[in-house]
């Protein structure tokens, strides 16, 4: 089960898609506004509307190539290093895996907000390109005419590549065979979800579904966490005994009975058919170290009060933590490109920044509009 | 009839004992420095300073009196003379916590004992994994009417042995460790013949030599052959049988075999011997290991000593088939029948342990023996020897059926002290338990011996009469094993013993010396001999599933989760309450586009 399907794929696949579905719907939005109103060209529209799809597309093809030779890549050459040390490995993978759900999981639920943020951001973009006449006319010409292709294309490659990276941080650990399937159905559901979301289908029933797969990735990263420890202390353990623990099974002789809290002679993720998927979803190990059932409840621990550093910070309307936290990254060298692009993005007055491209993006059709916007 | 025959070898035996010496030794234990293998210089036990210990050589009906000073210092000691019946003398076995009190530092111990048998036996230590690091030598009697006298013109001692580079208590800690919970046996470092590698064996051509070989390992059997030399079989563990050829013999610890190798009448070429240790018994296999040792039948000083070539297989003589000389038949069905099931598993420390039917077993306060002396009537009750002793009383006479059935995928040697029995069954590999009802007629004239190997989850049935009162340890000869507690005792009709036994007065001085209990039950209880509290028992067993702490963390660790998803489900639900809502924009931006419309 777990070889031909990695759960955690799925999700991050699924969370990626929705986003790119979103930046997509955003684009279209501002197109129908701006351009698709029956009085106007429908033939510029439908250009841009066919702009859009297409640089959306190429983009997804990108990331796909990149994200294919990446893995290709990837098991071709690092997975005999790494099968070596197994657990070792797949405790610092699934390490690496928690952190980068549990960054990205609770925004799932302000999928909204991240409407909004892209709003802004896409908005930005087209502000930026009308300010600057750059060096060559041609170019920015060119860049101009084809706004609407290469907007959604760097976007969904970008976000594409970061899902590729994602992925594979996520799944270092699993065969190539666990891949194909998740990110499939990951796609489609994301791209379902991103449609019904655009569509403005019933808002109530999506969150509710966004709210069931939160929860679900956030008992697979809390999983995650526990196994991540349990791997590196039975990594420990290979060391101290020296032989190949894995082969006595379930019995006595598989586990380190110094840490031990419980221990079944059953139902080992390893080789019991079934428990495998538990031990991807909830973390199910046969036997529970003082290490794994620790850290899985400060894990839970930690996300309560994230939720609730959260929920108090949206509404006492005090300068967020992804903002603080960007401020911090955009003070470290490495990660300044990463951060204050962001940060610009966020402390820019989103009310602005639209209300300036639906007056400066398409000014020889749009002027009307931008009569309409000053009149009010 | 057989009164008759018991008188004519008691006749004997008085002839002999008439002209038969007393062999006074007066030994003393030390630590040597030797270097065997040419690998590593290390500390070996040897005695008077020597080491390879000396071959001894008794015969039959010598009075043997063996003075032991324990020089050791920071070990305690003793001396098994492995094979000998020790009728009467069961106190002069040799082994720790069942016959004697171990010899602690600098404290002395006399075995005196006749020499009532013939054939090639051993001695070594039986203290607690102490032989391997080098007290254990082979040891020859020899009698006056052995059946192949006068057919071999000279006789050879070769022992084998692996070899071990670290102490044996270290390896010992190692081995019985929850870092270990596979039991695996540390392997060897080298192979060794005649405590030496590249042992040569000068020989004439022509002549018919006596080789006797033996196994003084702790671990390691050995497939042994002479290149392009038949090997004739004259003798197991003392016991002188029918004549079987053979190129290949396969000798575990602790076996002895006697066979006869008539030398070619050709002298332009060396033989090669080799001993090639079974690497079945190995977890792992070192690359850097070599498992063969390798001497040989020198006709020629000048020739060429070649090493010896590749053989595909393995294909040793079965020992199940030979037949002793003396003819004995079949003993009847016996009147008691002892069923060990024999398998390997984990207690509560996490490290590995043997089991005979679910018993490990642990040294009890008091030898056995002692116990045996000291409890008057209660001593025909095996419950004060103690649980974990897992004695068997036997009465005097009886005839003895021993089934061990081998749970464990691994071959095991098992000794039985004070006997050699006749091996009437031994099952193929994965033959599972043993069914009377269902098992191959019996062999008439069963071939006896002292050692005895069991194949994997396979089983053996082994018979003896119970003739010769005393405490007699049956266990696993792989050191390991044994120290894992693979071992039960059998006490034979130890009312007998207490009519007829005085212990020596230095034996008690050992038991004082090493603050060893002398008297009562398994614990040391002189009064009340059923009471056993206080008594060596073993580490309790590992927990299986759940206990109360494991409920509690995995209960915990439900809530904790089901609070984080109601926290999540909570923030999920709560209205998004950001500066402006995505519902305000919408409105707005339609507002816009609808206005411009206008």
């Amino acid at each position: 089960m777990v070889n031909v399907f990695a759960v955690q794929v799925f999700f991050i696949v699924f969370r990626e898609c929705l986003e790119a579905a979103i930046i997509l719907s955003v684009l279209l939005s501002f197109l129908k506004q701006s351009l698709g109103q029956p009085h106007q060209d429908q033939s510029i529209y439908k250009r841009l509307v066919r702009q859009v799809w297409a640089g959306s597309m190429v983009g997804i093809l990108c990331c796909l190539i990149i994200g294919g030779a990446f893995i290709g890549v990837f098991y071709g050459l690092g997975h005999d290093i790494w099968s070596k040390a197994e657990k070792l490995w797949e405790g610092i993978f699934y390490l690496i895996a928690t952190i980068i759900i549990t960054v990205m999981g609770l925004a799932l639920l302000r999928i909204n907000k991240t409407k909004e943020q892209w709003r802004v951001k896409i908005a930005k973009a087209l502000v930026d390109k009308g300010k600057n006449q750059t060096k060559s006319k041609w170019l920015s010409g060119w860049a101009r005419r084809y706004a609407m292709f290469l907007l959604p294309f760097v976007t969904t490659m970008r976000e594409g590549v970061e899902a590729v990276v994602f992925v594979g941080g996520v799944s270092l650990g699993y065969p190539a065979t666990a891949f194909p399937l998740p990110v499939l159905t990951g796609m489609l559901t994301g791209l379902t979800c991103g449609y019904l979301i655009y569509r403005g289908g019933n808002a109530m029933s999506i969150q509710i579904f966004l709210i069931a797969s939160t929860c679900v990735l956030y008992l697979i990263a809390a999983g995650m966490f526990s196994k991540s420890i349990w791997d590196l202390q039975y990594y420990r353990y290979q060391m101290a005994v020296g032989s190949d623990v894995a082969e006595q099974g379930s019995g006595p002789g598989s586990y380190n009975i110094r840490e031990t809290v419980w221990h079944v002679n059953c139902c080992n993720a390893e080789t019991d058919n079934g428990w495998d998927v538990f031990n991807s979803i909830l973390g199910w190990e046969n036997t529970g170290t003082y290490g794994s059932i620790i850290s899985y409840n400060a894990y839970w621990i930690f996300i309560i009060l994230c939720v609730g550093y959260m929920l108090w910070e949206e509404r006492s309307g005090k300068r967020s933590l992804r903002e603080r936290i960007l401020v911090v990254f955009a003070k470290v060298p490495g990660l300044k490109w990463y951060a204050s692009p962001k940060l610009a993005a966020m402390q820019q007055n989103p009310e602005d920044i639209v209300r300036e491209v639906h007056s400066g993006l398409f000014n020889e059709e749009g002027a009307e509009q931008q009569q309409v916007v000053e009149l009010k | 009839m057989e009164l008759g025959l018991f008188w004519l070898v008691g006749f004997v035996v008085h002839i002999l004992a008439a002209s038969a010496k007393t062999l006074n030794y007066e030994w003393n234990i030390t630590w040597v420095s030797a270097n065997p293998d040419g690998l590593q210089e290390r500390p070996v036990i040897g005695i008077n300073g020597q080491w390879p210990l000396p071959v001894l050589d008794f015969t039959l009906g010598d009075r043997v009196i063996a003075k032991v000073y324990n020089a050791l210092g920071n070990q305690s000691s003793s001396i098994h003379w492995h094979g000998f019946f020790q009728n009467g003398t069961t106190h002069m076995d040799g082994a720790p916590s069942i016959t004697q009190c171990d010899i602690a530092p600098g404290s002395t111990f006399v075995y005196n004992f006749t020499v009532d048998q013939t054939g090639t036996y051993w001695y070594h230590s039986h203290s607690r994994g102490q032989y391997p690091d080098g007290l254990r030598q082979a040891l020859v009697i020899r009698g006056p009417d052995e059946p192949y006298s006068g057919q071999y013109d000279e006789e050879r001692v070769i022992t084998l042995s692996e070899w071990y580079h670290d102490p044996m208590p270290t390896l010992l800690k190692q081995f019985i460790s929850v870092t270990n919970p596979t039991g695996a046996e540390p392997v060897p470092k080298s192979a060794l013949m005649n405590d030496t590698q590249n042992l040569t064996v000068a020989v004439e051509s022509g002549k018919t030599y006596l080789f006797r070989l033996v196994n003084v390992a702790a671990f390691a059997s050995q497939y042994f052959w002479i290149e392009d030399h038949t090997m004739r079989i004259v003798e197991v563990d003392g016991v002188w049988t029918e004549p079987a050829e053979t190129s290949m013999i396969y000798i575990t610890a602790a076996q002895r075999y006697s066979f006869l190798v008539t030398m070619k009448n050709d002298t332009s070429k060396n033989y090669a011997m080799v001993g090639s240790m079974d690497t079945d018994l190995f977890d792992t296999l070192p690359p850097t290991l070599n498992y063969n040792v390798t001497g040989w039948l020198v006709y020629d000083n000048q020739a060429e000593k070649s090493a010896p070539a590749n053989i595909s297989s393995f294909d040793p003589y079965d020992d199940f088939g030979l037949v002793p000389v003396d003819g004995e038949k079949l003993l009847d069905d016996p009147d008691y029948t002892v069923t060990l099931d024999l398998t390997m598993d984990n207690l509560g420390d996490g490290a590995n342990y043997a089991f005979f039917n679910g018993i490990t077993y642990v040294m009890p306060k008091v030898p056995t023996l002692y116990t045996a002396l000291t409890t008057g009537s209660a001593a025909t009750n095996s419950t004060v020897y103690g649980y974990n002793t897992q004695a068997f009383i036997l009465d005097k006479g009886d005839i003895i059926d021993l089934v061990l059935n081998n749970d464990d995928t691994g071959k095991h040697p098992f000794h039985l002290h004070g006997h050699n029995f006749q091996v009437v069954v031994r099952s193929d590999e994965n033959a599972g338990h043993y069914d009377a009802n269902n098992s191959p007629a019996l062999p008439s004239v069963p071939m006896r011996r002292d050692t005895i190997y069991v194949k994997p989850a396979g089983h053996f049935v082994i018979r003896f009469r119970a003739d010769n009162p005393g405490v007699w340890i049956f266990h696993c000869h792989i050191e390991w094993h044994m120290d894992a507690g693979l071992a039960v005792v059998l006490i034979e009709a130890p009312l007998d013993l207490q009519k007829t036994l005085t212990i020596p007065e230095d034996h008690w001085q050992a038991c004082d010396a090493s603050d060893t209990l002398k008297e009562g039950n398994a614990a040391g209880n002189t009064k009340d001999f059923y009471d056993l509290t206080g008594a060596n028992v073993s580490v309790p067993p590992l927990p299986a599933g759940f206990t109360a702490r494991g409920i509690v963390a995995l209960v915990f660790s439900c809530i904790a989760a089901v609070l984080g998803l109601i926290s999540i489900v909570w923030y999920g639900m709560a209205p998004i309450t950001v500066k402006e809502s995505p519902a305000d924009e919408r409105r707005e931006v339609g507002s816009n586009s609808s206005s411009s419309s206008s």
